[in-house]
């Protein structure tokens, strides 16, 4: 009841004119976003961080949201009508609801698509909202060695299964957490790989990091393989709507996508890809109309996008409650909070309940503005494809330039952008993943934090991180994270 | 999304046969970090852990990782460039718009302090807009130049510190 209780606070909160207003400007940001090529809700949050300066944090963490939610529903858009996954928790989307689209079902698709993501949003939310307060109440118990095991399950996760190569997602994190330590020793005052540079001893910004390996990675690597092509937008003018025989066929993989989207979502490494590539193998099998699997069959287009959507749900679970980001925009949402002084954790809630339950309350909303501007005006959105390419990527280096020099007025940070745009592009294409560099970089302080904590209370006895259950438990899933694929590798090559 | 990009792709265009540079690139960087890390103290006296532990630790594994992947290369480890919008991996890069859109990003290292945030996104702009294709310099120029001065505006009232319109001449 209590939790009931704190939402109607919530809601007090994100219901202010003001609060609605960044709401609306987020959704609508968040779509366009995700409509558009080049930015991801990641680097779109990344670059709206300067207005965390000016803006109060529930308004500023409301825009976010809706940016976040708005971005999924603004990927299904692109996936069906032109064949290109905004981000990619919407490739499995592309690959049916592009197919209806060419049967002339398009609408159908984009209906299935929203109403999906609405349902799977506002289930995912009520979750959150029940779950999130006991795991934060519980995270209470933890002691740092079981905080410093979690990050060793986030850092093996992460580098495992975002990558196609473990010797390339390990390379990845470990740069991250190399950029982590670079700075002055939180414990000791100690200057480390500055090489002899004050600029560096402040250490390295995740949002300079970030921008520049999304967004000048992203420039410098399109720009050299753009050959000035542009897919053909397929129009959904006097086709069909929504049926009550697509909405019986689509309601099951709604449920079953979101049952799939939120947990996964909350598991570090569990992103929107794996929930939805799962929903989709899942729907697939489950189906009564396999013959149109791969043609254009309308649960695979219900179910991943809603598995989708409950993930971008399920990633604030452990970032609330733990202070720990599973993926790259929740990464770059721990560095909002922290511009603002906050940590997240279960002392957030505690400490400022309005913050988080504002956030929380304005989800909700945000979900039904996202609706109301999504199923209506699919074809405005759509006109934003025709914004010319070489003008729309020279926009996002000026608005990455703002962000890095607004941010610090640091020669120095822009000499890092262009450093690491130049190693963004080689991630792309030697195939590195971008994530595990983030999660390195934001983890590693966090991590060593908890290990010297840890190692200081049991006095220098490193058999401390094995001694509670909890502990032993995240270093075994750890392991297995390490192992599995091997062993599965092996007993694939010798059946 | 780990292996779509591979399994779309059945003509395998690669980046490179055997790319040793970048297992070289890996060990550098893994040696760097190990030679700033063991200039620091490994331990320390009340938590066990020094300010290089973590340094060290991340330079060696650097390192090992990189003499890894110089082993998968020589075993003929293939690396197939990531798709994007706008680009696909089988491609073939083309190193003069990679260069233009590369001195675009580094413009503002050289111009933001005494041009200002206006004219250096105007030329970063038009850089940019060329590296795609764009032969429409005046609209580029008139576009970026916009783009700039209003960003300037907005951002600088909305609080943030970008410098002066116009440095060089005291704006």
């Amino acid at each position: 009841m209590q939790t009931l209780e704190y939402l109607l606070q919530g809601f007090g909160v994100a219901l202010q004119p003001v609060n609605l207003l960044w709401a609306l400007l987020g959704s609508v940001l968040g779509t366009a976003i995700g409509v558009l090529p080049g930015i991801g809700p990641a680097l779109t949050i990344a670059l709206l961080l300067p207005v965390t300066i000016s803006v109060a944090p529930e308004s500023a963490f409301i825009m976010f949201a809706g940016v976040l939610y708005g971005a999924m529903y603004g990927g299904s858009t692109t996936s069906i009508l032109i064949n290109t996954p905004g981000e990619a928790g919407s490739m499995m989307t592309a690959l049916e609801g592009n197919k209806m689209a060419r049967n002339g079902r398009g609408a159908a698709a984009l209906a299935t698509a929203a109403i999906g993501s609405f349902v799977a949003g506002t289930i995912a939310t009520i979750l959150l909202t029940f779950a999130a307060p006991v795991i934060a109440e519980l995270a209470f118990y933890l002691k740092p060695a079981d905080y410093f095991a979690l990050t060793v399950l986030a850092f093996c996760s992460v580098a495992v299964v975002m990558g196609s190569s473990r010797v390339r997602g390990f390379t990845s994190l470990f740069l991250g957490i190399a950029l982590g330590t670079v700075g002055i020793d939180q414990m000791t005052g100690q200057p480390r790989l500055t090489f002899g540079a004050s600029e560096l001893l402040g250490g390295i910004e995740l949002t300079v990091v970030l921008v520049s390996l999304f967004a000048i990675g992203e420039i410098l690597y399109v720009a050299s393989r753009y050959r000035g092509s542009s897919s053909q937008v397929i129009g959904v003018k006097g086709q069909k709507w929504f049926t009550r025989a697509d909405f019986s066929r689509s309601w099951k993989p709604w449920l079953r996508g979101t049952a799939l989207g939120f947990p996964m979502g909350a598991l570090p490494g569990g992103g929107s890809e794996i929930p939805t590539m799962l929903s989709y193998t899942m729907e697939r099998k489950l189906t009564k109309h396999p013959e149109e699997f791969g043609h254009g069959a309308i649960e695979g287009v219900a179910g991943p996008e809603a598995a989708n959507n409950a993930a971008a749900a399920g990633i604030l679970v452990p970032l609330l409650t733990l202070g720990l980001p599973t993926s790259a925009t929740a990464a770059v949402l721990l560095s909002a909070f922290q511009n603002y002084g906050l940590q997240p954790g279960p002392f957030l809630f505690t400490s400022n309940p309005q913050l988080v339950w504002g956030l929380i309350a304005s989800l909700y909303i945000g979900n039904v503005m996202l609706l109301v501007l999504n199923l209506p005006l699919v074809g405005m959105w759509v006109k934003l494809l025709a914004i010319p390419r070489p003008q729309l990527y020279a926009g996002i280096l000026v608005f990455a330039t703002i962000g890095i020099w607004g941010v610090s007025g640091l020669v120095s940070d822009l000499i890092i952008m262009a450093v690491v745009g130049v190693v963004g592009y080689v991630m792309r294409v030697y195939d590195f993943p971008i994530a595990p560099v983030l999660i390195g970089l934001i983890l590693s302080p966090m991590a060593e934090t908890q290990l010297r904590t840890a190692l200081a209370a049991g006095q220098g006895n490193w058999g401390v991180l094995v001694q509670t259950p909890l502990s032993i438990t995240f270093l075994l899933v750890a392991a297995l994270f390490l192992l599995v694929p091997a062993v599965l590798k092996r007993l694939r090559a010798s059946a | 999304m780990p292996n779509s990009p591979h399994a779309q792709r059945e003509d395998g265009v690669r980046a490179a046969s055997r790319p040793f540079w970048l297992a070289g690139a890996v060990i550098a960087i893994g040696g760097l970090c190990l030679y700033g890390g063991l200039q620091l103290p490994q331990a320390s006296r009340y938590a066990a852990v020094g300010p290089g532990l973590f340094v060290t630790v991340s330079g060696s594994a650097l390192i090992i990782l990189g003499i890894m992947l110089g082993v998968q290369i020589a075993r003929g480890e293939q690396f197939e460039p990531q798709d994007a919008e706008d680009a696909t991996g089988t491609e073939r890069a083309d190193p003069k718009a990679l260069l233009l859109a590369l001195a675009a990003a580094c413009v503002p290292i050289f111009t933001i302090r005494y041009l200002g945030l206006p004219i250096t996104a105007t030329l970063s702009f038009v850089l940019v807009a060329r590296a795609f294709g764009s032969r429409r310099l005046v609209l580029d120029v008139v576009s970026g130049a916009l783009l700039g001065i209003l960003a300037w505006f907005l951002f600088t009232r909305l609080g943030l510190q970008l410098g002066s319109f116009l440095p060089i001449a005291g704006l």
